[in-house]
């Protein structure tokens, strides 16, 4: 193994990594589920880097193998029916002030309405909120450009009655 | 909830999880410096698994249509004319079967995952499916099992017991087969029936790849009529 095509690499993967922890999140419930995607993740990443095309950007590439390798794992995954947990890590850093409670709250809500949408919605949703272009989403899923737009209105408006619904 | 809403939520997880300690991915990409552990992950990888699963399928197919051939090639005689036509039967459907699955060989190493969403997974879904396709096509093959042993002299002679059982038992698995030919769909998925004869964790995967392959066809059905509307 080349070791600084390794080191590259493990550097990118280092500064992208909540790439592959949000997309983990949101396609496994279970824990031990999520441990295993991660690394087929992983593994799927390091086996598609030798071909990677470097004219591409490198997080297009990511979210590729990532939401591929995510939604093909979680076919395969049993139904497990629990609320997502947030990570101990995450129970750590939050503060237990009343504010960040509620945003707390909020974020858990948004990440079960989201873990509810069809495979494709979510990953388009997951690239949204990621603040990536419609063009760059596009590019990730394989549609147009106009799809993107409209299917985009569609399930934030779905999402935003999720919400009034439960507040 | 307002856009902007959604968004600054977003984007507080993600800043926790940037001062979070979540994961240690520095040990696996690690671990995969080593030979042994990129051989483990090979094998745990599920499409691998699924190639190998299909390969061991393949050649056990290939052994029985061998077999197959040896007995059809020394049984052709007139009395056991029924034996080599039910056996040629047989193997046509198996060497469709072992066909089919080379192929699905041959697909599962030309996914890429670094492909667009919607191209690589409709590739998987579609080898998931045809799955399905090939099950419908081996049920056919069902009432030819029940007539290999017939012989133009036990017909010549045969008593009530020959057209009350043996008879009607064939015509039986003729319809059963052709039946679940017509209706092995993913539009039954949700028939009591079919989730009886269909229930294993393979075939939950394989119900989700369809369910997979009629989101991929409304999104692309969806996306033809956004570019038609923004044409006009």
């Amino acid at each position: 193994m080349d070791k600084p095509l390794h080191q590259e690499f493990l550097q990118l993967i280092e500064q992208n990594k909540r790439i592959i922890f949000k997309i983990c999140h949101s396609y496994c419930k279970d824990p031990g589920d999520r441990e295993e995607l991660t690394q087929e993740i992983i593994y799927q990443l390091w086996k598609s880097w030798e071909r990677f095309d470097n004219s591409y950007k490198f997080t297009t590439w990511m979210y590729r193998v990532g939401l591929n390798t995510a939604i093909a794992f979680y076919r395969k995954a049993k139904n497990k029916e629990s609320m997502i947990p947030l990570t101990e890590q995450h129970e750590e850093v939050a503060d237990k002030t009343d504010g960040n409670r509620k945003s707390e709250e909020q974020l858990q809500l948004l990440q079960k309405f989201i873990y509810q949408l069809k495979d494709l919605d979510k990953a388009l949703m997951l690239l949204y909120l990621d603040s990536k272009s419609y063009s760059e989403i596009a590019d990730i899923l394989g549609i147009t450009e106009t799809n993107v737009a409209t299917k985009i209105s569609r399930i934030k408006e779905q999402l935003k009655q999720n919400f009034s619904a439960v507040n | 909830m307002e856009d902007v809403e959604l968004k600054n939520l977003w984007n507080s997880y993600d800043q926790q999880l940037e001062q979070a300690k979540l994961l240690n991915l520095q040990s696996w990409v690690l671990n995969i410096q080593t030979k042994e552990s990129i051989q483990l992950m090979k094998a745990k990888s599920k499409l691998n698994k699924l190639a190998r699963f299909k390969s061991r399928v393949a050649a056990l197919g290939v052994f029985w249509i061998g077999f197959l051939l040896f007995l059809i090639v020394h049984s052709f005689t007139y009395q056991k004319i029924f034996f080599v036509v039910s056996a040629s039967m047989i193997v046509l459907f198996n060497i469709v079967a072992v066909i089919v699955y080379i192929k699905h060989i041959l697909i599962i190493h030309e996914i890429d995952n670094a492909e667009s969403v919607v191209e690589a997974q409709e590739k998987t879904a579609k080898l998931q499916t045809s799955t399905l396709q090939i099950g419908r096509i081996l049920f056919l093959q069902t009432p030819f099992y029940s007539t290999w042993f017939y012989t133009p002299a036990w017909i010549a002679q045969a008593d009530w017991r020959f057209w009350m059982i043996t008879i009607p038992i064939t015509f039986f698995l003729v319809f059963i087969s052709a039946w679940l030919y017509r209706n092995i769909h993913y539009k039954n998925a949700d028939k009591k029936w079919f989730r009886i004869l269909f229930n294993s964790p393979e075939w939950t995967s394989l119900l989700k790849a369809m369910l997979l392959m009629k989101e991929i066809e409304e999104f692309k059905k969806e996306s033809m009529d956004a570019g038609r509307e923004s044409e006009k």
